[in-house]
This record gives structure tokens, C-alpha cells and sequence, in this order.
């Protein structure tokens, strides 16, 4: 029953390190020949569990992985044929380059002229050909990165694992490398399983990201709906900037649900599960997703006033008071008229409908 | 689709404590990569344990093991055992247990051990033994015998010592290494002053190696000192002029201490020569002998994990002392100097440790009043053959030893300073 | 050469500090060189000045087959004894720094009691128990009474090197596909190796100078050099002394140079 989209396979995983708490409480995940997928959470999640479980460095305690339709349970690291790119990349230090990168095709016993001629396509493939009789310590961390990588695919891995490979990089680098292994995954038809807990990577890189915490799989979902839809307050909080407004249910069906806020208005928003009525919600509205002052009554009317405005260059963040004393913060484009607005002023804040999503209070 | 079927079925234990038998598992789990762990230590492990924990725990139980005369005079120590008195039952054991070590050629271990407690035994016991084969005693007549052997045998002094050699552990040789004994009631006193030796060595030992670590704190501390302040080049230099004796054999550090300091030697030479003294002084095979040489041998051990430390500390700490008013000497000892203190006295327990346990410098450059503990351990093993009394000894030493040991732990932290190289 | 804050005060005690630095210096290092002259002297009684010089001493040393002996023995016992401490050292160093190793404090507590406890009484209690299984007056008793002295050291600069080792080499070795062995012979001995060489030129060392052992051991046939010193010392101190004495120097200076170079490439390495 192999096929491309059950690649990979994750089927009722748990893990404990010490017996008695579970740092993987359940996890399913299947994944498609070809995918790139991020495992994307705060540290302690579970992400890294994952990732460990499948590299073969620790064994589930509970569950099966299962790559091309085969179980992995009880095969070794060394017979997986999964590359890893490790976080701190782990190159070999009293090895040249191209030793490095030749080293998985000695093990496989590749005649030297053939690894030879690998290890070298494999280097120049990440651009940094005329460095292979240099030592690791010798390269920039970009560099090493980028030797990490292709020592990682030099052996044609039926997956490719990535540990928080980019962490050790300054921003630009990072962005850089991000368009690099994101055109390496789409040339050469990778499967990529990337960790990260840096959400704009995971946004950027991924076909699908998996949101972890406390040990479980949130929600998976490509990136645009995870960013529009979230499917419960953490993953809403987590990825991306949301204002949380607390208020009590006044009705909710199955597209809507309106909300009493503790500010005094009352605002509708899109149902992700309906709602006892009485019962405590939070609703949630990304910042740039407010209007400030708007020509006509939305319904979903605040009223507010201005604390102090953040200039961040393209754009800027105005933060503004509720009469309950919570904050809000809308995002406007550089050259909106009201960033003018001197602190103090009263305002009213809109929101869309399809722009607010009600949870129910944990 | 069985992947979807698997999706949606909860797991039993999806709640955040795992069940009983997953705790199972991992144990076992567990334990299997303990064994494959424990495999790589067991050589060593078995190494050590067999040729050296064993030996040393045989020799401390020799230090309260007193088989000889249970072995050897079987019969007559059963009587003293269960507290016969020295009777006419006794004497009559004792003959027949002289007979039966005489044939066996016995008589002599047995006498050397009784001579360890009460001088004389040992002639007594030949003499014993020599009459006991021409005359046996009729019938009643054993204690007389005795008596007309030797009337010694009859002595209290004498019993006692046979009531203390007869059971097979005795605490005869520990209190001797603390130069206490046990008179004829039993109870504890120290033994005549003429024979008080080894508190004596004791404190000889200690006070020998306390002025040589002090020795080794003044001479280090500005070494070590001076070694963290230089230019890399010079720190080098003074780093190899501390290792190069480190690293020489012990055998040639005392050997050039022997021909520098002896009468001819370079020193006493250059002092004649000079007019400071009139006639070459006696600087070997003396106190200062000893003191010159184990300060020379250990210094290392002070500077190398002193320097360690030193190396570490910022030298912004006496800038700041100083901005804060601290004038250079207050600066110095309330800023600088504390935190120095873990490696001076890492340094300077472990030239403490090393240097109470030292046996050869003393040895061959000593006289015979500063010879210190190691000396006797060693002259009772081969010289007098008085087992007993070396391991006490060796007890002693190694508590000593063991106690600073774990203070060194403490003050480290467990961790090893580092011995350069 | 003085910080130029400092005041006249510290830059007197700073100045009498290296002062007695350089004196300290000179009390390591001058009576170790002293004895070197004197095993050229033409006269046989060991005293400055020297007024005849002459290789007598050497010659002496070279013909009188005892010396011969002795050095062979220090040799043969002090290379088995060196090759058994760091092969079982490594080992167990390996085992001690894995995270499986249960109560690895309390054991390597143990494997460095040999350094601890004085030498006297491993000496003493290696007597009476080696000489119930004839292990004394043997080449085996001598070279498991080494190797043990020399554990201790392995156990120590191996450890050391291994705590600085990144675990996830290995881990990485094996996700490309290297078996456990050929990870570790590919990967970690050549990363540990500083560690290695440098607790071996520590157990050889320790067993080339060894003597007390030795004195309690080892019968008139395993002799080693230093046990052979000790009686030149007591007995006879004659130039013949000086001349062991300076050819054991020039050997603790190779080895000395050999541990600084071990020292000085790893610290290229980590820092290149």
C-alpha cells in the first residue's frame, strides 16, 4: 500500500526519556514523495524528538515510522539512507572538504575515482567548488552550512533531514540559504523533513508545516492557511502577530460567532468551532488586518485611543487603549495619514468578519 | 486507507503519563545499552579491582589479622578462647601444640609473633620446644614443667600476651601504630615512653610535609603568578621550566640533589670559596636535605593547577578595586587573591597528599631521625618482618590520605585541575 | 613592560615578583643541569670544578652489562605496561563519557585511586599479594603493577578530550551511513587521538620512573633503571650515576617535546 503521498509515515509515535513524561504524546504524520515539510514549534515540543526518532538516534517508545511502506523501528542509523544536515553541522574537523563530503560514498565502498568525482559535483552543486582541500575551520559558518548540505545529499538519501541547520546564521545569510536549499529541494525532487523554530523559515520554505507543542501536532497545513486559519489560539499566537481580545459567547452557529468583549463592543467572527453561548472565548485579529476611522459601520466597531505609534520603516504599528485597559495594535503601510495621529487621540478600530476568528477559552 | 484508520485511532496511553509496561521497555532498553557501556569499563574495572583494590583491602585486614597462633597452636588457644584460665588444662594444650608446631617446624612463626607483643617470647618458645623433645611431663605435672622451663611462662605479663596473640583478630598492631597497648587487665595505656615511636613519626610526617607545601605556596605563587602576567613567549618559557622537572625522573631530581648539596658538592664548594662559611656545612642526609628536595620535587604540582586558575581570572578585577578606591595591596588581597584561592589550596592538598606518602626523597636524603611514615611501612615489611605492624601503619596512612583526598574533591568540585602538558 | 597605571609601590613589587620567579626558576632547573657536567669527568668522584673531562663514564655505562640489563627491562616493562594502560584507559574512558554509563563519578573515582593512594603501600600490598600467585620476581607482575599505575592517567587526559568531543559527530557518521566501529575508527579516534597519546606518554612515564614498586617486586632479573638508581644512590654514588642520570634527562626532554607538540598541534587544530 506504498504510495507517493505515504512517503513517509509517523503512525501513533510516543516517546518518553525517562518513563515518566511523554515529550511526544501522539503523533501522526504522513508525508509525500517530494514534500517539504517543517516540523515548526517552540523548543521543547517535540520537533527535534521527531526528527531524532526518525535519524534513528532514539527509538519511539510506543508506534511505528514507516519510509517507502517499510517500518523503520528496527533498522540502525547507518542503514536508513536518510541524510541529515545537523544544527551545528557537525563536519568532521580533521577532514578536508571533500573528505567530508566523500565520506558517506567510502562507507558505501564507491570506487575512489567515482567519489572523487561525486564529492566534487556535490560541492560545486553548493557553489563552493575550488574549497575542497580546505578544513571546515577554514569556512565561514555559510560555508559549513552549505558543506553540511551537500555531504547530506552526496549519497542520494531517500530523505533528507534538516536540524535547525540555518540558527547560527546573521538574518541576510539565512534568507540567502533559504532560497538555496529551497531551490536544491525543488531541482533535485528532495523529500525534506526541516525543524525549525523560526516561523518566517518555516513560512518561506515549506509546502506544509507541521505546528507542534506540548508534544503533539497542532495543526498541519500549508503555510497560507495556517497563517489565515488557524485552528486553535496557539497556533494563531504563534505564527505571525494577532491581537487576543477576551469576551464572553453571545451566540455562534457554524459560520459565526459573536462575541461580547470585556471592552463593552460587540463583534462578530468567524466560527473555527462553535461555541457554548456564556461560555469564554478569545477572538483574534491579525494587526494588519484592522482599519482605523473607516468611512462606514462594518459592525465590528472599537473604540479606542492612540498610545504611541512604532515606525518599522515600510510599515508602522499604532497601539491603541480599549476603555478595559486592554491593548491593540493595528499595522499600517509608511505614508497612511493617520500615522500622524498624536498619542492620546480617540479612534475607531474595524475589523473584517472573515478577518477575526473566535476560540474557546482553554 | 489504513493511514487514515491509524489517524484517528487515540492511543491508549495518549495522555501524558505513559503506562506500566512502556516504562518496562525503556528500562530494559535501558539497561541493554548499560551492559554494552559497562562492557568497555569491565577490563579496567576487573584490572584494578583484582591487582590492586584486593591487594590493598588484604593488606589493611593484615593490620587486625593475627592468625599465627590460632593456626599453629590450635588446642591451647581454644582454651584461651573460652577463657579457661591457665591452668594445668592450659599447660597441657600448650605442650601438646609445641609438640605438634615443633614437628611441623611451626615454632618460629609463632614465636615472632609473640615477640611482636612481649620481648623475649621467641627464646622462651625455642626452648620450650628444644626440652619438649626429650622430656615429656606426667601427668598433672604441665604447668610445672613450664615453670621449670622457663618460669616465665607462669608470669602474668607472659599470660597476657598469650591472651592477646590467641584470637584470630586483634587490635594489638593498631593501637601499637598509635603507640598504645593494652595492659594486663586490658585496658588502653600508651607504652613506656622509651618505646613511644610512631606518634612521634606521625608528627614527624606532618610537620614535614606541612612546611613543604608552605614552602611550595611561597615559591609557586609568584611563579604562577608571574607565568599569567607574561607575554606569550615568556609564559612558555617559564611554563617549560616548570614542566621540565616535572617530567624528569624522580630517581635523577634526587640524584642531583644528593651531589649538589653533599660536602664536595657545587654549593658548599661556592660557599668555601666565597669565605661565607669556614668549613663545608651539612646540607644532605639531614632535615634540609629533605625539606630542599621534596620543596624542589612537588613544586609543580602547586604552580601547574594554581596557574590554571590564575589564567582564568579577568585582569579587569584589580582595575575595578582600584577604581573603586582600593589601594594596590588592599586591591590585591581582597579582589585578586580570593579568587585564587581554589587552586592554591587544590595545589597545595595534593603537594600535602603527595608529599605524606613520599617515600624515596626521605629515604635517600634523609637521616635517620626524618625518615617519615612510608620509611617504617616499608622496614617493617622487609626489614623485621613485622606484617601486622606495616599494614596499621598502611591504615593509618591511608585514611590520612583518603580524607584529604575528599576534601581536594570538594574544593575542585570534582573537577580535575588541569596538570599542563 | 609595566601597565602604565600602576604606581611606583606595585611597580617595585611587581619587579621584586620577578625576581624571585627567576629565582624559583633557577632552583627547578640548575641542580637538574649541574649533574650533566659532572658525568664527563675524567675523575671518579662527583665534584665542581671538573678538571679532566672524558667519556669514561658512558664507557662504563655501556660495558658493564648490568646497565644493559636494567634498561632493557625498563623498556620492555614500561612499553607493555603503556600500550595495556592506554588500550584499557581508552576503553574505558569511551564507557565512562557515554550517557548510558551508570554512576560514572563513583567509577572513575575508583580507576584513580592508584594515583592516590601512596605508592608505598600499593607497593606493600602488591608484595604480599602478588607473591601468593608468584607474581613477584616476574615480568607480568611488574607490567600489571604498572599498567595499573598508569590507568589513572590515561582514564584522565582521554575523559578530558572526550568531554570536548561533540557527540553529534558520531551521530552524524552514522546517518552517512558508517557502522559503529568504522564511525569510531574513522571519526572519533582520530579526534581523540591528543588525548590519547598524551595519557600514554603519561603511563610511560610513570613506569619508566617507577621504583617503589619495583623495590617490593621485582627480583635482581627485572631490575629497572630507576630500582638499579636507587641502589647506585644508597650505595655508591659514583660519576656513573651522573652519566644514567643525563641520558634519562635527554630521554624526559624527548618526551617532554613530544607531549608539547601533541599539545601545541591539537591546540592548532581547535583554533585553525
Amino acid at each position: 500500500m506504498t504510495s507517493d503521498q505515504n512517503f513517509l509515515e509517523f503512525i501513533n509515535i510516543q516517546k518518553t526519556y525517562d518513563g515518566e513524561n511523554l515529550v511526544i504524546k501522539e503523533l501522526n504524520l504522513s508525508i509525500a514523495r517530494g514534500e517539504f515539510v517543517t516540523l515548526l514549534g517552540p523548543s521543547g515540543s517535540g520537533k527535534s524528538t521527531a526528527l531524532m526518532l526518525l535519524a534513528g538516534f532514539e527509538p519511539p517508545t510506543s508506534g511505528t515510522i514507516r519510509l517507502n511502506g517499510a517500518t523503520l523501528n528496527s533498522v540502525a542509523p547507518y542503514d536508513r539512507n536518510i541524510g541529515m544536515v545537523f544544527q551545528n553541522y557537525a563536519l568532521f574537523p580533521h577532514m578536508t572538504v571533500l573528505e567530508n563530503i566523500a565520506y558517506p560514498l567510502r562507507v558505501r565502498k564507491v570506487g575512489k575515482a567515482e567519489a572523487a568525482e561525486r564529492a566534487q559535483k556535490a560541492l560545486d552543486m553548493v557553489q563552493l567548488g575550488q574549497f575542497g582541500d580546505r578544513y571546515p575551520k577554514q569556512l565561514s559558518g555559510g560555508q559549513q552550512q552549505r558543506i553540511a548540505v551537500a555531504r547530506a545529499l552526496v549519497f542520494d538519501p531517500a530523505l533528507v533531514l534538516m536540524d535547525e541547520p540555518l540558527g547560527a546564521l546573521d538574518k541576510k545569510l539565512r534568507e540567502e540559504m533559504q532560497v538555496e536549499i529551497k531551490h536544491l529541494h525543488e531541482n533535485l525532487g528532495l523529500t525534506v523533513v526541516f525543524v525549525t523554530h523560526d516561523q518566517d523559515e518555516a513560512l518561506t520554505m515549506s509546502d506544509r508545516i507541521a505546528v507542534f507543542n506540548d508534544g503533539r501536532i497542532q495543526q498541519i497545513d500549508k503555510p497560507i492557511t495556517l497563517y489565515e486559519k488557524p485552528a486553535n489560539q496557539f497556533v494563531a499566537e504563534f505564527i505571525g502577530e494577532t491581537n487576543m481580545l477576551e469576551g464572553t459567547v453571545a451566540a455562534s452557529d457554524a459560520q459565526t460567532t459573536r462575541i461580547q468583549l470585556a471592552c463593552g463592543a460587540s463583534v462578530q467572527a468567524t466560527t473555527v468551532e462553535p461555541i457554548a453561548t456564556g461560555a469564554r472565548a478569545r477572538l483574534s485579529v491579525r494587526p494588519e488586518r484592522m482599519t482605523i476611522n473607516p468611512s462606514s459601520d462594518g459592525g465590528n466597531l472599537l473604540p479606542a485611543s492612540l498610545v504611541e505609534t512604532i515606525y518599522h520603516g515600510a510599515n508602522a504599528m499604532m497601539v491603541f487603549r480599549l476603555p478595559s485597559g486592554e491593548t491593540l495594535t493595528a499595522q499600517l503601510r509608511a505614508g497612511n495619514p493617520f500615522l500622524d495621529m498624536t498619542p492620546g487621540t480617540a479612534a475607531n478600530l474595524t475589523f473584517n468578519l472573515m478577518d477575526a476568528r473566535s476560540f474557546a477559552c482553554a | 486507507m489504513a493511514s487514515e484508520q491509524v489517524v484517528s485511532t487515540p492511543m491508549p496511553h495518549a495522555e501524558s503519563k505513559p503506562g506500566r509496561n512502556l516504562k518496562q521497555e525503556l528500562r530494559r532498553a535501558g539497561r541493554r545499552h548499560q551492559r554494552s557501556t559497562l562492557l568497555l569499563i569491565l577490563p579496567v574495572f576487573a584490572l584494578v579491582f583484582a591487582f590492586f583494590a584486593l591487594p590493598i583491602a588484604g593488606l589493611l585486614t593484615g593490620a587486625v589479622n593475627s592468625p599465627e597462633y590460632q593456626q599453629n597452636f590450635p588446642r591451647s588457644a581454644a582454651i584461651i578462647e573460652q577463657e579457661g584460665g591457665f591452668n594445668e588444662a592450659f599447660y597441657a594444650a600448650l605442650y601438646a601444640d609445641i609438640r605438634a608446631a615443633d614437628e611441623a617446624r611451626a615454632v618460629g612463626k609463632v614465636g615472632r609473633r609473640l615477640n611482636q607483643d612481649t620481648a623475649g617470647f621467641s627464646t622462651m618458645l625455642k626452648k620450650a620446644a628444644r626440652k619438649s623433645r626429650k622430656t615429656v611431663p606426667a601427668e598433672g605435672e604441665h604447668k610445672a614443667w613450664f615453670k621449670s622451663v622457663d618460669k616465665r611462662w607462669v608470669d602474668a605479663r607472659y599470660q597476657a600476651a598469650l591472651t592477646r596473640a590467641a584470637p584470630a583478630y586483634t587490635d594489638f598492631f593498631l593501637l601499637k601504630s598509635l603507640d598504645l597497648k593494652r595492659n594486663a587487665d586490658g585496658d588502653l595505656t600508651l607504652v613506656d615512653e622509651k618505646k613511644r615511636l610512631f606518634v612521634d613519626v606521625f608528627l614527624r610526617t606532618l610537620t614535614i610535609s606541612f612546611g613543604v607545601t608552605v614552602l611550595c605556596c611561597l615559591l609557586g605563587y609568584p611563579l604562577a603568578w608571574t607565568m599569567v602576567q607574561a607575554s606569550p613567549k615568556w609564559r612558555n618559557v617559564l611554563l617549560l621550566g616548570v614542566l621540565f622537572p616535572f617530567w624528569t625522573s624522580l630517581l635523577v631530581r634526587t640524584a642531583a640533589w644528593v651531589i649538589v648539596l653533599q660536602k664536595e658538592g657545587p654549593i658548599n664548594t661556592l660557599l668555601v670559596s666565597s669565605g661565607l662559611v669556614d668549613a663545608p656545612l651539612t646540607l644532605v642526609f639531614n632535615r634540609f636535605g629533605v625539606f630542599v628536595a621534596l620543596t624542589h620535587i612537588l613544586l609543580p604540582f602547586l604552580v601547574l593547577p594554581l596557574y590554571s586558575v590564575m589564567k582564568t581570572i579577568p585582569k579587569d578585577y584589580m582595575r575595578a578595586a582600584k577604581s573603586l578606591g582600593a589601594r594596590p595591596v588592599y586591591a590585591f588581597f581582597t579582589a585578586y587573591f580570593p579568587q585564587t584561592l581554589p587552586g592554591l589550596s587544590a595545589g597545595a592538598i595534593l603537594v600535602f597528599i603527595m608529599s605524606i606518602g613520599y617515600y624515596i626523597t626521605p629515604a635517600l636524603l634523609g637521616g635517620p631521625k626524618d625518615q617519615m611514615i612510608s620509611y617504617f611501612i616499608a622496614f617493617y615489611t622487609n626489614n623485621t618482618i613485622n606484617w601486622g605492624l606495616a599494614s596499621a601503619l598502611a591504615l593509618n596512612l591511608l585514611i590520612v590520605t583518603l580524607v584529604l583526598y575528599a576534601l581536594y574533591q570538594r574544593i575542585t568540585g570534582g573537577n580535575r585541575v588541569s596538570l599542563g602538558a | 613592560m609595566f601597565d602604565p597605571s600602576l604606581t611606583r609601590g606595585e611597580k617595585i613589587s611587581v619587579s621584586l615578583t620577578f625576581i624571585v620567579t627567576g629565582l624559583v626558576l633557577l632552583f627547578l632547573i640548575t641542580p637538574i643541569l649541574a649533574i650533566i657536567p659532572l658525568s664527563f669527568t675524567a675523575d671518579s668522584i662527583l665534584s665542581y670544578p671538573i678538571e679532566n673531562w672524558s667519556l669514561r663514564w658512558y664507557r662504563v655505562l655501556i660495558e658493564n652489562p648490568v646497565w644493559a640489563g636494567v634498561t632493557r627491562n625498563s623498556l620492555i616493562i614500561a612499553f607493555a605496561a603503556t600500550i595495556c594502560a592506554t588500550i584499557l584507559g581508552t576503553l574505558a574512558s569511551i564507557g565512562l563519557n557515554s550517557r548510558y554509563c551508570p554512576k560514572p563519578g563513583v567509577i572513575t573515582a575508583f580507576l584513580l585511586t592508584p594515583m592516590i593512594v601512596p605508592v608505598i603501600i600499593t607497593g606493600v600490598a602488591s608484595y604480599f599479594f602478588y607473591s601468593k600467585f608468584g607474581l613477584t620476581n616476574s615480568y607480568a607482575g611488574m607490567i600489571i603493577a604498572h599498567t595499573i599505575l598508569g590507568i589513572p592517567f590515561v582514564v584522565i587526559t582521554v575523559s578530558a578530550t572526550l568531554q570536548g568531543f561533540d557527540m553529534n559527530q558520531q551521530r552524524a557518521a552514522y546517518s552517512l551511513g558508517a557502522r559503529p566501529f568504522y564511525a569510531f575508527r574513522t571519526v572519533i579516534m582520530p579526534q581523540i587521538s591528543p588525548g590519547v597519546i598524551s595519557g600514554a606518554l603519561f603511563a610511560f612515564v610513570t613506569s619508566f620512573d617507577e621504583v617503589i614498586v619495583a623495590l617490593f617486586i621485582a627480583g635482581t632479573e627485572q631490575y629497572t633503571l630507576p630500582r638499579q638508581m636507587f641502589s647506585g644512590i644508597r650505595e655508591n654514588l659514583d660519576p656513573t650515576i651522573a652519566a644514567v642520570a643525563t641520558v634519562m634527562i635527554v630521554v624526559s626532554l624527548t618526551v617532554l617535546a613530544l607531549a608539547q607538540y601533541v599539545s601545541a598541534r591539537a591546540e592548532a587544530k581547535r583554533s585553525s
